[in-house]
C-alpha cells in the first residue's frame, strides 16, 4: 500500500496557516473580508429573531394577553427541564428519531453516491431523477405522503397489496406509535436520501482518480480501497452531510405537523413541534422563545460534537 | 473508478468479478431510482384524475377518465405559469447572491488564515438551523417596516437563510479538496493571487459551485413558510404557496390539482438538473486531465 | 486574463455596504422595537370620503365567486369605497398565522378579517378587535346560535358571515328514519353493514388529530348531555361521550381505526361513494351528495346528531367578520359588515357558494325554493351548540385533540384520559 499511501499524501491539503508563513498577515485580512458577507448577512437575518427569543425567554410573554407581560428570570428555561409542558417526551423522541434516521439516511446516501460515481450510462439521468423528491417541497410531499398512506385509497396500501406483502390496509398514521414513527421515517428518508447522495457525490468526485489506480496496483480489493482510501478523504462531505442531516433531524416538523400532528396522543411530538405549538397555538412567546434557545444551544453542541469527532486529521 | 486498472485491461478473473459487479451496480442504480420514483407515478396518475372520480373513493393504478383538465385549472385559470416565474425569480436572486457570498467566504474559510474559523464555520452553520417559528414573527415585523412585505426582494433575503449557510460549508468543505500545491505552482509561475483563483481554482471548483448553486435553487424552490408569512396578493405567490392555497378550501382538498401543482413545479427542477449536471461531469473529466 | 474586477475594488466596498445594510437593518429593528403603536385610531376617515379599505379572506371557487360578487354590489351601492381583497391560507392554522402576524404588528391593514369562530374571543382580549355592537350592527339579525358564537363578555365581537354546523348524514334507502339515541345509531349502523356488502363504514367521522375532531366529540358530548367546559370537564356525559367514541371503534366496529387519517374530505369521499351509512360532516355536503358522479344521489338525510334526550346536537364552528382595532375606516368597515349580512345579499351567498345565511331573516320562502335543502340545514341549526368563546380556545382543543387521538388509538383507556386532560384545562382556566 506505500505507493497508495504515498500517493494519498500528496495530495491532501495541508493546513492553511503554514502556507501563508510570510504573507500570513495580508492572508488573514483577505480572509476575513471575504467571509464579512456572509457573516453578516446571516447576522442581519438571525440577530434580530435571536435577540428577541433571548429577550422574550426571560418573560412570560403572552401574545394574546399583553398586560400579563412579565419579567420571570429563568422560569421558563425551569419548564422546559422539568417535563411540565410535554417537553420530556418530546425531546426523547427527537433524540431516539434521529439516531435512527441519521444513520439509515446517511448510509442509503453513500451506498447510492458510490452507484452513481461509478461510469454507468445515463447516470447524469439518473442523477436528475433521484433529484426529484428533493424538488418536492416538504409540506406537500408531507400532504402527497398522507394520501398515499390511506388505508384504503392510498397508494401504499395498493402496492403493498398488489405484491401480497405484508402491511396491506394497516392504519399506518395515529394508531399506533411505531407504525407512525415508521411512516415519518419512510418519508422523511424519501425526500432526504437524495440530498446526501448529491453531496457524498460531489465529494467522491474530488477523489483523485490516480489514488484508486494506485490502489489496484497495490492489489487492494474494494472493501479495502473503499475503507482506506475513499471514507477518509471523503470526510469533508460526510461531515457536512452528517451535520446537516442531524440538525434537521433534531428540527424535524413539517412532516409530522402534515402526517400526524404528533399523534397518536402526543407520541410523535417533536421539539419543533412543542416548539411551534407554544408559539403559535399558546401564543405564549416567553416559553417559546426558550425552546427555541434551547434548540439553538443542542444545534451548537452537536455540531461541536462532530467537528471534534471527524475533524479530518492534518 | 473502482476496478479500471492503469492499463486499462481487465486482469484475469479480476475482470469477470469486475464485469458482474458492474452490471449488479446497474441493476441496483435502475431499482433504486424507480422505487424513489413511485410516489412520482402515484402522483401523475392521481394528477390526471378528474374530480369526479374523488367519489369512487377506490385505488387505481390509472384513472378511468384520464384528463389533462387539471393541469388547465392549476395552469390557467388559477394561473399557476406566473407561480412558477415567482419562485424562479425568488430562487434566482437568492442563489446568485448566495454563491457570490458562499463561495467568497468558503474560499476564505478553507485556504486563508483566518483565526478562529472554526467560530465562523460554526456560527454561519447554526444561523441555518435556527428555528423557523421563532423567526417568523420578528422577521415579519422588520419586514413590514422596511417595506419589503409582498416583494421578491423581501422574500429572496429571508430566504438566504436557507442556502448561505449549506453553501459556504460545502464550498468550504470542496474547495479543501483542492490540493494547495496547484495554487502555489500557479504563483510561481509568476500569476498575480486572483490571477491564480481565477485560472486555476475556478475551474477545479466547478463542479462544486454548479452543486452549491443547484442546492441553493432547490431550497428556496422548495420554501412554504416564508412564502406564507411574507407574500400577500395571488399574484406573488411562489409555486408551493400556490399548490397549497388554490387546491384546499375550508374543508375540501383536491388531491389531483394538489398533484398537477406538483408536476409542473418538479418539471423546472428536472430540466435544470439534467442541464446543470452536465456542467458538473466536463468538470469533473477537466479536473482528471489534471 | 484579466483577474476578476470582483475582488479588486469591491474588497474596499464590500464591507461597508455590508455594514450599511446591517446597520440599516439594526435601526428597523429599533423603529419596530418601540413604533409598533403606529396607527392609533387617531384619525377615523368617515364613510363618505373616497377610501379603500382590505378584506383580508380565504375562499376559493364557488365561494371566492360570491365574495366577489358581494363586493362589486357594495361597491355600486357605496361609490366611494372600494374593497381590496388580501387572500388568506385556506387551512385553518396557516390563516391564523397570518392573521395573528398582522395584529401583533399593529397594522391598521387589513381593516376587515374573515375570522375562524375560535378566534375572536382572544382577539377581542388582546384588544386588536372592536366590539361592533356598538357600532351600529345589531346582534339580533344575527341567529340565535350565531350570535352566541361571536359574543365575548357581553359584547358582540364577530358578526357570523354565514352558518355552519356539524350534524349527522345518513343513508335514506338503508334506514327507514334517522336514529333518536346514539344507541340507535349504533343499532342502525351495525343493521346497515350486514344488509349492504358495498359499505364499509357504519360511521364515517373526522378522527384525525384536528379541531375537526373536537368539532366532532362537541357533538358527542351533547348528545350524553356533557359538553366543553374547561372548569369542569370530567363529568359523567363526557366520560360516556369518550367511551362511545371508543366503542364505535374497538366494540361494535361499526367505524374503522383508518379514521385516525380522516379529515372532512374523507369522511365527504366514503360518503358520497356509497361506502358510508352515516356520517358526520358540515352543511357543504349537501350540494355534494346530489351532484354528478355521487353514488348516493336523492338516498340522503341530513339531522341533528341524535341525543339522549331527543333534540339532537350540532357543533357549531364557522366563520365571522371581525373589525380591525386600529383600522382607520371604522365607519366604512361597519358599513361592509352590515352589507355582508344583508339577507339579500346573505341569499345571494347561499345560492351561489352553498354558505348558509346565518341571518335569520334571510331564510325565506326564496331561499327555500332556490335550495330546498336549507330547510334541512336550518332544522339542524336549531340544534346548534356554539364552540366554546375562550380567548384559551385553541390551547383547550389542542388539550381535547391529544386525549381524542390518544383513546382512538387505545393507547389511553377513556376514564383514565378524561380525568388528565381535565386536570390539564382546570390548569388552563385558573
Amino acid at each position: 500500500m506505500t505507493s497508495t499511501s504515498t500517493a494519498i499524501r500528496r495530495v491532501t491539503p495541508s493546513t492553511p496557516p503554514r502556507r501563508w508563513g510570510r504573507r500570513s498577515a495580508s492572508g488573514k485580512r483577505l480572509g476575513y473580508v471575504l467571509v464579512s458577507p456572509a457573516v453578516l448577512v446571516l447576522l442581519a437575518i438571525t440577530g434580530f429573531p435571536l435577540v428577541y427569543n433571548i429577550w422574550n425567554s426571560f418573560h412570560y410573554f403572552d401574545l394574546l394577553n399583553p398586560t400579563s407581560h412579565r419579567f420571570v428570570g429563568l422560569e421558563n428555561y425551569r419548564q422546559v427541564f422539568s417535563n411540565q409542558t410535554g417537553l420530556g417526551p418530546a425531546i426523547e423522541h427527537t433524540i431516539g428519531y434521529t439516531a435512527v434516521s441519521v444513520p439509515i439516511e446517511v448510509g442509503l446516501g453513500l451506498g447510492i453516491a458510490l452507484l452513481l460515481n461509478r461510469p454507468i450510462r445515463g447516470r447524469g439521468v439518473a442523477r436528475s431523477l433521484l433529484l426529484l423528491p428533493w424538488a418536492v417541497p416538504t409540506v406537500i410531499s408531507a400532504t402527497v405522503w398522507k394520501t398515499m398512506l390511506d388505508p384504503q385509497t392510498g397508494g401504499v396500501d395498493y402496492v403493498l397489496s398488489l405484491l401480497h406483502l405484508p402491511g396491506a390496509h394497516t392504519t399506518w398514521l395515529n394508531t399506533s406509535s411505531l407504525l407512525s414513527w415508521v411512516a415519518i421515517l419512510f418519508a422523511d428518508t424519501w425526500q432526504v436520501v437524495p440530498f446526501a447522495a448529491i453531496i457524498l457525490l460531489a465529494g467522491l468526485q474530488g477523489i483523485p482518480r490516480e489514488l484508486y489506480e494506485a490502489a489496484t496496483v497495490d492489489g487492494a480489493g474494494a472493501w479495502r480501497t473503499f475503507w482506506r482510501i475513499t471514507l477518509p478523504l471523503l470526510r469533508p462531505a460526510l461531515l457536512v452531510v452528517l451535520v446537516f442531516r442531524t440538525l434537521s433531524a433534531l428540527m424535524i416538523f413539517d412532516i409530522i405537523y402534515a402526517l400526524t400532528g404528533s399523534g397518536p396522543g402526543t407520541s410523535t411530538s417533536t421539539l419543533a413541534y412543542v416548539d411551534w405549538n407554544s408559539f403559535l397555538v399558546n401564543g405564549n412567546f416567553g416559553l417559546g422563545g426558550a425552546i427555541s434557545v434551547v434548540m439553538v444551544a443542542i444545534a451548537l453542541i452537536v455540531a461541536a460534537a462532530y467537528r471534534l469527532i471527524l475533524r479530518p486529521k492534518a | 473508478m473502482t476496478g479500471i486498472s492503469a492499463l486499462g485491461k481487465p486482469r484475469a478473473g479480476r475482470g469477470m468479478t469486475r464485469r458482474w459487479r458492474h452490471r449488479w451496480a446497474v441493476l441496483a442504480l435502475a431499482v433504486i431510482t424507480l422505487i424513489f420514483l413511485v410516489p412520482f407515478f402515484w402522483v401523475l396518475s392521481q394528477s390526471l384524475e378528474p374530480t369526479a372520480e374523488f367519489s369512487r373513493n377506490v385505488p387505481t393504478l390509472w384513472p378511468s377518465h384520464p384528463t389533462l383538465g387539471n393541469y388547465y385549472t392549476v395552469l390557467i385559470r388559477d394561473s399557476f405559469s406566473r407561480s412558477i416565474l415567482s419562485s424562479f425569480i425568488v430562487a434566482a436572486i437568492t442563489t446568485v447572491i448566495t454563491l457570490v457570498v458562499g463561495a467568497l467566504a468558503g474560499y476564505a474559510l478553507s485556504r486563508l488564515p483566518i483565526r478562529g474559523r472554526g467560530l465562523v464555520l460554526g456560527f454561519v452553520i447554526l444561523a441555518g438551523f435556527f428555528p423557523l417559528t421563532a423567526m417568523m414573527g420578528p422577521l415579519f415585523d422588520v419586514m413590514g417596516h422596511i417595506g419589503l412585505l409582498n416583494t421578491y426582494l423581501g422574500l429572496s433575503i429571508a430566504d438566504l437563510i436557507y442556502t448561505v449557510p449549506l453553501t459556504t460549508w460545502l464550498l468550504a468543505s470542496l474547495f479543501g479538496q483542492i490540493p494547495m500545491e496547484i495554487e502555489e505552482a500557479a504563483l510561481v509561475d509568476g500569476a498575480s493571487r486572483l490571477g491564480a483563483v481565477w485560472r486555476v481554482i475556478v475551474p477545479l471548483a466547478a463542479p462544486a459551485l454548479v452543486t452549491a448553486a443547484i442546492f441553493s435553487f432547490l431550497l428556496v424552490w422548495n420554501d412554504f413558510a416564508f412564502s406564507l408569512a411574507f407574500l400577500q396578493t395571488a399574484n406573488r405567490f411562489t409555486a408551493p404557496l400556490s399548490i397549497v392555497m388554490l387546491s384546499q378550501t375550508k374543508y375540501q382538498v383536491f388531491y389531483n390539482l394538489t398533484d398537477a401543482g406538483v408536476l409542473l413545479t418538479a418539471l423546472p427542477i428536472f430540466v435544470l438538473v439534467l442541464f446543470a449536471q452536465r456542467r458538473i461531469v466536463s468538470g469533473l473529466t477537466t479536473g482528471a486531465l489534471r | 486574463m484579466r483577474p476578476r474586477p470582483r475582488h479588486v475594488f469591491s474588497r474596499a466596498r464590500r464591507p461597508k455596504n455590508a455594514l450599511s445594510v446591517s446597520a440599516a437593518l439594526v435601526l428597523a429593528v429599533a423603529l419596530s422595537a418601540c413604533g409598533s403603536s403606529g396607527g392609533s385610531s387617531g384619525s377615523q376617515i368617515s364613510a363618505s370620503t373616497k377610501q379603500t379599505i382590505v378584506f383580508a379572506t380565504t375562499g376559493l371557487g364557488a365561494e371566492a365567486q360570491a365574495t366577489a360578487a358581494e363586493i362589486k354590489a357594495f361597491e355600486k351601492v357605496h361609490p366611494n369605497i372600494t374593497v381590496k381583497v388580501q387572500q388568506l391560507a385556506s387551512t385553518s392554522n396557516d390563516a391564523y398565522q397570518q392573521v395573528v402576524h398582522y395584529f401583533e404588528a399593529g397594522d391598521a391593514v387589513p381593516d376587515v378579517v374573515d375570522a375562524d369562530t375560535a378566534w375572536p374571543a382572544s382577539f377581542a382580549r388582546a384588544n386588536w378587535i372592536l366590539p361592533l355592537s356598538s357600532d351600529g350592527i345589531s346582534p339580533g339579525v344575527l341567529l340565535p346560535k350565531a350570535r352566541a358564537s361571536g359574543t365575548y363578555q357581553g359584547k358582540l365581537y364577530a358578526a357570523m358571515w354565514y352558518f355552519n354546523a356539524e350534524g349527522l348524514y345518513y343513508r335514506t334507502d338503508l334506514v327507514k328514519q334517522p336514529p333518536k339515541t346514539p344507541q340507535q345509531l349504533v343499532t342502525d349502523a351495525e343493521s346497515a353493514l350486514k344488509a349492504d356488502p358495498h359499505l364499509r363504514e357504519g360511521l364515517a367521522l373526522e378522527g384525525m388529530k384536528y379541531e375537526g375532531f373536537v368539532t366532532v366529540f362537541i357533538d358527542l358530548m351533547g348528545a350524553f348531555g356533557g359538553g366543553l367546559n374547561p372548569a369542569h370537564f370530567d363529568t359523567p356525559g363526557n366520560l360516556k361521550a369518550l367511551e362511545f367514541l371508543h366503542s364505535l371503534v374497538y366494540q361494535y366496529k361499526v367505524t374503522p381505526q383508518a379514521v385516525a387519517g380522516w379529515s372532512e374530505q374523507n369522511v365527504q369521499d366514503a360518503f358520497v361513494s356509497g361506502q358510508a351509512a352515516f356520517a358526520t360532516n358540515w352543511p357543504y355536503l349537501q350540494s355534494l351528495v346530489n351532484a354528478k358522479g355521487s353514488a348516493v344521489i336523492d338516498k340522503t338525510g341530513f339531522v341533528p346528531f341524535p341525543s339522549d334526550n331527543g333534540a339532537g346536537v350540532a357543533t357549531v364552528a364557522s366563520d365571522a367578520l371581525v373589525i380591525n382595532a386600529k383600522s382607520a375606516h371604522r365607519a366604512a368597515d361597519v358599513d361592509f359588515v352590515k352589507w355582508m349580512l344583508n339577507p339579500g345579499q346573505q341569499i345571494n351567498r347561499a345560492v351561489t357558494s352553498g354558505d348558509p345565511p346565518s341571518v335569520a331573516a334571510a331564510y325565506t320562502s326564496a331561499l327555500f325554493s332556490k335550495a330546498p335543502y336549507f330547510r334541512a340545514d336550518l332544522n339542524v341549526f336549531k340544534a346548534g351548540v356554539p364552540r366554546l368563546v375562550s380567548p384559551d380556545y385553541l390551547q383547550i382543543s389542542t388539550d381535547v385533540q391529544n386525549m381524542l387521538s390518544s383513546v382512538l388509538a387505545n393507547q389511553t383507556a377513556p376514564a383514565q384520559a378524561l380525568s388528565q386532560t381535565a386536570a390539564e384545562l382546570a390548569s388552563l382556566s385558573k
